[in-house]
């Protein structure tokens, strides 16, 4: 699938600036940003994405909490998302997978990786 | 021109792998059968192949594959998700010649290491020769960092204050969180930004805050030390500095580097290690060998001593181990149990020496012990001596050495600084003002957490009464003055060695890591015997995990082994290092509280228990399950004042968890009346 505009959501200021500048300068790609869950839910819904890549540790409403309520709402369920983690054991891993995201990718990411990484797990994401 | 043969891979990696690997061009095929018609033709180098691959599918392919004489013997890597069975990824490599498995989401970089070193190609664009476009991307990042500096140390400021509430003593559940959010937040994110290593820091940080124990005291100073370290990496750095090995990872686990040319035997040990959380490389001859240790510094390295012959003999590839900086641990594994191989593999500075046949959990059993010994903090000495001269002595002679020696001239202060800096070895002087040398071992002796620790005398006198008075205060050697530099080091290392060794062998349960029956029961006694001196209280608890004899069944031994070790572990890290934990048998485990009384020994449990349901644990085949416990609690002296009848009491305490339905901790009837009565008076 041909990504043109992805949307990142992260409750860090920094975490969202370099994906930002790392996905714009590397891939092109039209970037938007969100600081939180609920923020990033009425950014799709009003324009939606080709994929979003969404933090898990958010307060208030984490990753997962957020993903749900997007798999709610018929209008944007079929947008894939990518979960940003820094906990990365393999239990954790398959209990993300199983919320069915279209990947999990690690923190802290390389600027340099990061557009291909996303590719890549949204290439197999069918 | 080497060809590659790339089958349901993303035409990305394709190009990626063109552009890295110089002299190599790659072909790409979407579908099963284009790639059977390819690999009817003769002329390619290397498989690459992804899982997903269909039409047929890439397992078929592989199969197909070794029944064509052209590529029969092609070497494959092979692309998978990492929830993929281990029944798929033993068939892989064993049955179908896999030579590399690469898991989603590929690192690209590590698949196209892999190729070049199958195809002996060198890599083109090495990290330093970042194309322009790169250079710019990175410039942007650093030019971001001055704005989230700030940010950043305040981070590092909050949880440097929960760390000295900790070490106050006072550090409240919210602050806990709250360190435990911010560290975690820290390791996601200042990688990017290229501190690599602070990113590690402050994972490791977040792990001891989020570990749901309380943490001793000797953890708390590890952990203020880290902080330091911590901000000392992200204040120090100039913004160029971003250039150079911006390459984050979260993978700061254990590395194991395997040398056995028997392929199976290899991946079997690869397999073990990784249920143990060590990550594995294999390598078959020594050339590979040197390869991957060219890329990975590996901490444990298992060799198996009948290499072929032609690429190296495993001897000249273990002096080379041993020439390394770190020097790397390395076990040996050989065919016959001759005496000439055992010594030149000794002299040669090998860990262990393994006789082959042997299960491979045994072999993965002896690189943990390897991998504790490496992790344990390097050497601390407390030397204690007025005479400042002899201190600078000690100090010049063991710091180059790479332990770390702290003295003191005032004996008044021992207790304190033995305290502060919990030493592994103590060098005392006979004669001192105030306190003499042999009255500070006796107290050392005395004490439940210290009575163990190696203590060397240094004294000038060689009269035969003073070495009886040294020795009979408890001292495990002693060295005369004026010191000869040599022989107290090989002393020294000597006794920090067997010392390890002893608590390793003869104390510890090989399973799970923490004392065994017996030592408990020595321990327990002396712990007793403080109890009654110092009118202290003393709590003791038998834990039996619920419902242990099902999860065998269900999962199998491996499974039940693994939530074993997983609660020895858990339970290491909870109590204080005056507390015996220990493996009474089976799935029993007991726990010894110096100074806490049952309604404390209560609390403590219960919140244990609390935190190890929310473990989860994983079978191979995916499925996720938690355990429980039952726990009883007695004290002492009320309930008994013997290890007997402590026992007898809290196993009926125990005994009335069970009966309660399980995942609770009861304390004695006895105890309970008291309680109650205490409540009512």
């Amino acid at each position: 699938m041909t990504i043109r505009r992805i949307l990142i959501v992260d409750d860090e200021d920094d975490i969202r600036e370099v994906a930002q500048v790392s996905l714009e300068m590397v891939a092109g790609w039209e970037v938007s940003t969100a600081n939180c869950g609920s923020a990033g839910l009425k950014m799709a819904s009003a324009d939606p994405p080709d994929a979003i890549l969404m933090d898990v540790m958010m307060p208030d409403m984490d990753g997962p909490a957020t993903f749900q309520k997007l798999q709610a709402d018929p209008a944007i369920r079929h947008i894939p998302v990518i979960l940003l983690t820094a906990k990365l054991q393999p239990a954790d891993r398959r209990r993300f997978a199983e919320l069915g995201v279209a990947g999990v990718l690690a923190k802290p990411f390389d600027p340099l990786q990061l557009a291909s990484q996303v590719t890549e797990v949204l290439h197999w994401a069918r | 021109m080497i060809t590659i043969l790339a089958a349901g891979v993303s035409a990305e990696l394709v190009s990626f792998l063109e552009h890295r690997l110089s002299g190599a061009s790659v072909k790409l095929v979407r579908t099963g059968h284009e790639a059977l018609e390819a690999l009817a033709q003769s002329g390619w180098q290397l498989l690459v192949v992804d899982q997903y691959l269909t039409d047929p599918p890439a397992v078929d392919v592989l199969a197909a594959m070794r029944e064509l004489p052209a590529s029969e013997l092609l070497p494959v890597i092979y692309c998978l998700d990492e929830h993929a069975s281990s029944e798929l990824q033993t068939k892989l490599v064993k049955e179908l010649g896999v030579e590399q498995l690469c898991y989603h989401p590929l690192d690209r970089e590590e698949l196209a290491r892999y190729a070049s070193i199958w195809l002996k190609l060198s890599l083109r664009a090495q990290p330093e020769e970042r194309n322009q476009e790169q250079e710019a991307i990175l410039a942007a990042v650093a030019g971001l960092w001055p704005r989230f500096e700030g940010a950043t140390l305040e981070r590092i400021e909050l949880v440097e204050q929960a760390i000295s509430a900790l070490l106050e003593g006072e550090l409240s559940d919210e602050l806990r969180r709250k360190a435990e959010w911010e560290s975690h937040k820290l390791a996601g994110s200042v990688g990017s930004f290229g501190f690599k290593e602070a990113s590690r820091i402050a994972a490791e940080i977040e792990r001891s805050f989020r570990a749901k124990a309380s943490i001793g005291q000797g953890q708390a100073l590890a952990l203020s030390e880290l902080a330091a370290t911590l901000r000392r990496e992200l204040e120090s750095r100039p913004a160029g500095r971003l250039k150079d090995g911006l390459a984050p990872s979260n993978d700061s686990g254990p590395v194991l580097l395997i040398v056995d040319s028997d392929q199976k035997f290899a991946q079997l040990l690869a397999d073990e290690a990784g249920a143990r959380d060590v990550r594995a490389e294999v390598a078959n001859d020594a050339s590979r060998a040197r390869q991957s240790l060219g890329r990975c510094s590996p901490d444990v390295v298992i060799l198996d001593l009948s290499l072929p012959q032609e690429s190296g003999n495993g001897l000249r590839l273990l002096e080379e181990l041993g020439a390394r900086h770190p020097p790397v641990s390395s076990l040996i594994l050989a065919a016959s149990d001759s005496l000439i191989d055992r010594v030149e593999v000794a002299r040669r500075g090998s860990k262990y020496f393994l006789q082959k046949p042997l299960p491979p959990s045994e072999i993965i059993d002896a690189v943990m012990q390897l991998l504790k010994g490496r992790s344990a903090r390097e050497s601390k000495i407390l030397a204690v001596d007025d005479d400042p001269l002899v201190l600078a002595a000690l100090r010049a002679l063991l710091e180059p050495r790479g332990m770390r020696v702290i003295t003191l001239d005032e004996p008044l202060r021992f207790w304190e600084v033995l305290e502060h800096t919990m030493p592994n070895l103590i060098l005392l002087d006979v004669d001192m003002p105030h306190l003499s040398g042999i009255e500070l071992c006796r107290v050392v002796r005395n004490d439940p957490r210290w009575f163990g620790i190696p203590t060397l005398f240094l004294t000038a006198h060689r009269d035969a009464e003073t070495i009886e008075r040294v020795f009979a205060a408890g001292a495990d050697d002693f060295v005369c003055k004026p010191i000869v530099g040599l022989e107290l080091l090989t002393r020294i290392t000597n006794k920090l060695e067997h010392a390890r060794l002893y608590r390793t062998f003869v104390e510890t349960d090989p399973l799970t890591g923490v004392a065994n029956r017996r030592k408990s029961t020595t321990m327990l006694n002396q712990l007793i015997r403080l109890a009654s001196r110092l009118h202290q209280p003393l709590s003791f608890v038998m834990l039996d995990l619920d419902h242990f004899k099902q999860v065998n069944d269900q999962y199998g031994h491996a499974v039940g082994d693994q939530v074993l070790r997983r609660l020895g572990a858990f339970m290491s890290k909870a109590f204080r290092s005056e507390d015996v934990v220990a493996r009474w048998g089976g799935e029993e485990f007991t726990i010894g509280l110096f100074g806490m009384a049952s309604q404390d020994a209560v609390r403590r449990m219960t919140r244990v228990l609390e935190a190890f349901r929310q473990e989860t644990f994983t079978t191979s085949a995916g499925a996720e399950f938690h355990v429980t416990f039952s726990a009883g609690v007695a004290q002492y002296p009320e309930d008994g004042i013997e290890l007997q009848s402590l026992y007898r009491a809290a196993d009926k305490a125990l005994y009335q968890a069970k009966k309660g339905g399980r995942n609770r901790v009861h304390v004695t009837e006895y105890r309970s009346q008291q309680l109650l009565e205490k409540q009512y008076a």
